[in-house]
């Protein structure tokens, strides 16, 4: 380590050539924790806020463990005071116009200019990082999401027009996560006119500095405010009147737990998780340039987590060479030797890493560590594991930092396989100077980000993501605005918490369907099959439900479907996907087109069933021509999706690409059962979704008639729609984890459950809470919102060179 | 000179494997700048090694024997002694690792250095330099002509119409440029050909010298490249025998910043002897 040559003298270096320590000085970030008497509070309303009797915990100099300072930890009322302040403050914020916001946030930008030094020598002290890359990249990154995010706002009344910012936001950061990841949500929810409360992990004080900063600017005090806890206290955030969205970044399993505790409750839940990233190395790559690659990601303390690392197997050996010579050359020590790759995480990340290559090693893995890395704890070497079984358990965890797992692969097709094998899906790079098979795999890779032939570039304008488990908030760009919006006119959101709702038996058992009564009146129609796979067909179950008319009478008999027939769907949903996906938009928008003439043909049949269910013939027939119409829309919109994105610091574009969200379920609603059912339809085919569907649960009737012309037009597979008790199906597909998202439409006790079941595997959902959408709205059925919804973004980022 | 490199069979899908991403090499250039520095003693012993890579250029149409000889003089005496004391290395014969002049100039430049009771070395440019179109009948007499004035040392422009065509030559050494292009040595050109020579040593077991020439004039410059060698060679390339700076003006700039080092003060410009 750099440290241990304090002594030398110019005449022995002369010699030896070795590098020595560059010590970036501290005593500015100690000096602030100074004016704090080294007991920092929380930060609330554009004041400091030190309330008495609460337990402290220490902020420790990661390296040296010294105890820097003492933060209290907030408890239950503190939260509250947050919250208060943060919503009264956002009375007057989003009523502002954009400009107001806008000078605001280039003021704070300036701010930061002004005291940059002290920004980065206190975050690289607490978190340990290297000093060079928050110095040289966090903080001008810090700036420049300001000023972005500025322009946002002033530009806002025009260009998101419909829009309304939610309330107040809290954000939860997990203790691995630095001021950066903050920085990024803040910025968009600050600038459409939202409030925000940030849960700071104890013993982080750069977020505390950047309130301070905020504050003192003296306009809107309380619209950023900062309470040091643990993660623990998200339910008590989320359950704040007011709090209408809660933003969590952290490890997946946190995630997981803040999904479940927070299942009906009145915020919505955006989830950023996990930190691995994933590398693929083709043989027509610069292999020298990846393996700079290699080093951006996992060894330049630039991101929170491990690489998965595929090469192939034609340059393996090669690359592997290279790794291992460039890894001996990597330096490691003190984050605030402004000389060092990588600095060091605490005790945790270093245990966490230890644990890791342990296990790997004794499941049969190679590991390679090299580099000028001091041997003691906190310090982690860079390590390189290779030779990992596939089916071994370090396989499917995620790698943490700072470790590489190198695996190879044959064909790009299999690398394609390996890849998208893994429940995480947040960002890789592929490296390849065939343009061809770098947008193939580009475009293949089931992840938010793609850089081809770099690793790691961002850009406020840029959104970034994930999917699958990596969870599907957003920030930076068009998506990371929306995270923050939503429809004007939209009713704030409440808690609807069941206490009593038992998740084991939601919906478990199905109500036994007897014969009700005598057929009266004319024989009703042959019973309806479930429609799977591009037929009608008889249910697992060999029963039937009779739907009764709004006189009571029968009307029809549909089929019981239960979990065997959701399996069923589901699996020819997968099946159709890929013939679907690969549909030029051109030809999705025909199909719809199609489909939108057949209802038309069906028109009095169709408007005849509404009728028996007390609809007026003249609502019935608007209700059909409604449906015709959404599916033209949709249809029309099908061709219109994604766009480029110009970066500056960057030669060549940045696609933001709109891909199909996969199997996507719906649940539709009791009210418009013919209008609803054809509007979340066409958004999910028109994103090139495939659909299982759940009718409305008092009139099936139609959407069931509209299966007849589905059967003969569209693809088997594309669109199954399944009959039954609603509960029952919900929680089928709720718990599916082969379902990548659920739209709910249904009660509140519905909607808590399917909030609660998506923790499974993380897929996003969409819930009503038990309050009807007005279908015959455009805005509320037919507008932006079932869009966004419908499709999820990927950034693959082209640079360009000869 | 290591042992000369003898060549090897020319095998030309080396060349066309070869893959080389423009902006990720661009990228790694920044990096290598910002992320290697060196200060207060390191940075002192970094720069006296720097001087003992210098090939220390006049390469004017005016060069006479009287600035070549001032030249000279301050190769074999590139930092004032009283600062080397200061740093305890005037035992280590601090030099320059050699003197580089046009063809008509070696006789000055060795005459030079014999008065002076130094073995440095003069390099002499050739062949037509610096573009190279010339016939290869007075290309060689050129060189045979340098060489037999004592130059010991020929930096060789290229028949650059035969690289084009794939008509490769070999060499000991190979130089980013002339010294006399629009643009010289850059990193992210350096950077692909340090890569060869390392691919190259792999493959063969030879180790090609590299030299960037024309640019690098600041103290900091020369630390950059210094890095960059070692960050993506080795240590092993540190050495004169495979690493030279084609330079006029940087010792001078090297100079003051030792003077710094050792005084805590800025020099004036007379404080220094000038090459």
């Amino acid at each position: 380590m750099a440290a241990t040559h304090a002594q030398r003298s110019t005449r022995e270096i002369f010699t030896t050539l070795e590098y020595g320590p560059v010590p970036e000085s501290h005593a500015c970030a100690l000096a602030w924790l100074d004016t704090q008497d080294r007991h920092l509070g929380h930060y609330v309303n554009g004041k400091w806020l030190k309330p008495e009797r609460r337990n402290s915990v220490p902020c420790r100099d990661p390296i040296t463990g010294e105890n820097l300072a003492s933060c209290p930890q907030a408890q239950a009322e503190d939260v509250a005071a947050a919250v208060e302040a943060a919503r009264t403050a956002w009375e007057n914020w989003s009523g502002l116009p954009g400009a107001s916001r806008a000078q605001y946030l280039t003021r704070l930008a300036k701010m930061i200019q002004k005291h940059q030094r002290l920004l980065w020598t206190l975050e690289s002290l607490v978190t340990g990082r290297a000093v060079r890359e928050v110095r040289d990249r966090d903080i001008p990154l810090a700036q420049q999401l300001l000023q972005c995010h500025a322009v946002q706002a002033y530009t806002q009344e025009e260009t998101l027009a419909g829009w309304e910012p939610m309330g107040v936001i809290g954000l939860i950061l997990s203790p691995t996560f630095s001021f950066l990841e903050m920085m990024w949500r803040i910025c968009p929810a600050l600038a459409v006119g939202c409030t925000v409360v940030v849960l700071v992990p104890p013993g982080s004080p750069t977020p505390l500095l950047l309130a301070q900063l905020a504050g003192e600017l003296g306009s809107f005090p309380g619209i950023l405010n900062m309470i040091n806890g643990p993660a623990s206290l998200g339910p008590i955030l989320a359950s704040q009147p007011g709090v209408q969205k809660v933003t969590f970044c952290g490890a997946v399993e946190e995630g997981r737990v803040l999904r479940r505790t927070l299942a009906g409750q009145g915020a919505e839940l955006g989830l950023a998780l996990g930190a691995e990233s994933l590398l693929v190395l083709t043989e027509a790559a610069d292999v020298d340039s990846a393996v700079e690659g290699v080093v951006d990601a996992a060894w330049s303390d630039r991101s929170a987590g491990g690489l998965r690392l595929l090469i192939q197997e034609s340059v393996w050996d090669e690359t592997m060479r290279r790794l291992r010579e460039r890894m001996a050359r990597l330096r490691g020590g003190r984050g605030l030797d402004g000389a060092v790759d990588m600095g060091a995480r605490g005790a945790a990340a270093h245990d966490l890493a230890q644990r890791y290559v342990r296990e790997a090693q004794s499941q049969g893995a190679q590991v390679f560590q090299a580099g000028d890395v001091p041997s003691v704890s906190p310090f982690f070497p860079p390590t390189l594991v290779s030779d990992l079984p596939p089916a071994s358990p370090c396989t499917q965890a995620e790698v943490p930092w700072p470790v590489v797992v190198a695996s190879p692969f044959r064909t790009a097709k299999e690398a394609l396989a390996v890849a998208n094998g893994t429940p995480r899906g947040g960002s890789a790079s592929v490296w390849s100077e065939r343009p061809g098979q770098a947008l193939e795999l580009g475009y293949g890779l089931r992840v938010g980000t793609v850089w081809i032939n770099a690793h790691g570039l961002r850009h406020p304008e840029v959104p970034i993501g994930g999917c699958k488990e990596s969870g599907s908030s957003w920030h930076g760009g068009p998506d990371g605005l929306y995270e923050y919006l939503r429809p004007s006119g939209t009713p704030a959101r409440l808690p609807s918490l069941s206490e009593n709702l038992n998740y084991d038996t939601f919906g478990l058992a199905v109500p036994l369907t007897l014969p009700s009564g005598p057929e009266i009146g004319p024989s009703p129609a042959a019973p309806y099959g479930l429609f799977i796979g591009g037929r009608f067909q008889a249910p697992g179950a060999r029963s039937s439900r009779c739907i009764q008319d709004s006189k009571g009478n029968l009307h029809a008999y549909v089929a019981e479907g239960g979990a065997k027939d959701i399996r069923g769907a589901v699996e020819a949903a997968h099946q159709a996907a890929p013939g679907w996906v690969t549909r030029p938009p051109g030809a999705r928008a025909s199909l719809l087109w199609a489909l939108a003439s057949a209802l038309e043909r069906r028109e009095p049949a169709l408007a005849s069933a509404l009728e028996r269910h007390g609809v007026e013939l003249k609502t019935a027939k608007v209700e059909v021509e409604l449906s015709v119409r959404r599916l033209r829309a949709w249809g029309a919109r099908a061709q219109a999706q994604g766009h480029v994105l110009q970066v500056a610091e960057l030669r060549g574009p940045v696609l933001r690409l709109r891909e199909p969200l996969g199997v996507l379920a719906i649940v539709c609603p009791d009210e418009w059962p013919l209008l609803a059912f054809a509007s979340l339809l066409a958004a999910a085919l028109a994103h090139g979704n495939t659909v299982v569907l759940v009718p409305s649960g008092v009139c099936p009737i139609p959407a069931l008639e509209v299966c007849q012309d589905m059967a003969t037009l569209l693809p088997a597979g594309l669109v199954n729609v399944v009959t039954g008790d609603r509960d029952h199906l919900t929680r089928c597909l709720a718990l599916h984890q082969d379902v990548q998202a659920l739209w709910y439409f249904g009660s509140a006790q519905g909607s808590q459950f399917v909030e609660w079941a998506s923790a499974g595997n993380l897929k996003p959902v969409w819930v009503n809470r038990g309050h009807p959408r007005a279908w015959d709205q455009e805005a509320q059925g037919a507008g932006p919102e079932l869009g966004l919804r419908a499709a999820r973004t990927k950034a693959l980022w082209l640079p360009m060179g000869d | 000179m290591s042992a000369r490199n003898l060549g090897t069979e020319l095998d030309l899908s080396w060349i066309s494997k070869i893959q080389v991403n423009q902006p990720a090499v661009l990228r790694r250039a920044e990096q290598i700048q910002a992320r290697r520095v060196v200060k207060k003693e390191w940075q002192a012993a970094w720069l006296l090694k720097a001087v003992t890579f210098i090939d220390l250029t006049t390469l004017s149409g005016d060069d006479t024997s009287s600035n070549v000889q001032r030249l000279c003089y301050k190769a074999k005496y590139p930092i004032r002694e009283d600062l080397l004391k200061a740093l305890n290395v005037h035992d280590k014969g601090l030099t320059t690792a050699a003197v580089c002049v046009y063809p008509a100039r070696v006789c000055d430049a060795v005459k030079a250095l014999k008065a002076a009771g130094s073995t440095i070395p003069v390099a002499s440019v050739a062949t037509g330099f610096p573009a190279g179109q010339t016939h290869l009948k007075t290309r060689l007499e050129e060189i045979r002509l340098a060489v037999e004035d004592g130059a010991t040392e020929i930096d060789v422009v290229i028949n650059r119409t035969l690289v084009l065509t794939g008509q490769w030559e070999g060499s000991d050494f190979i130089k980013t440029s002339t010294g006399k292009e629009t643009v010289n040595a850059t990193f992210p050109v350096a950077i692909v050909m340090l890569r060869a020579i390392r691919d190259f040593f792999w493959k063969t077991g030879n180790k090609i010298g590299f030299k960037p020439a024309g640019g690098i004039r600041s103290a900091k410059d020369s630390l950059a490249w210094l890095s960059l060698i070692k960050e993506e060679l080795g240590d092993e390339w540190l050495t004169p025998e495979l690493f030279r700076i084609g330079a006029s003006t940087l010792l001078s700039d090297i100079e003051r910043q030792i003077y710094h080092h050792v005084t805590g003060r800025y020099a004036a410009y007379h404080d220094l002897p000038m090459s």
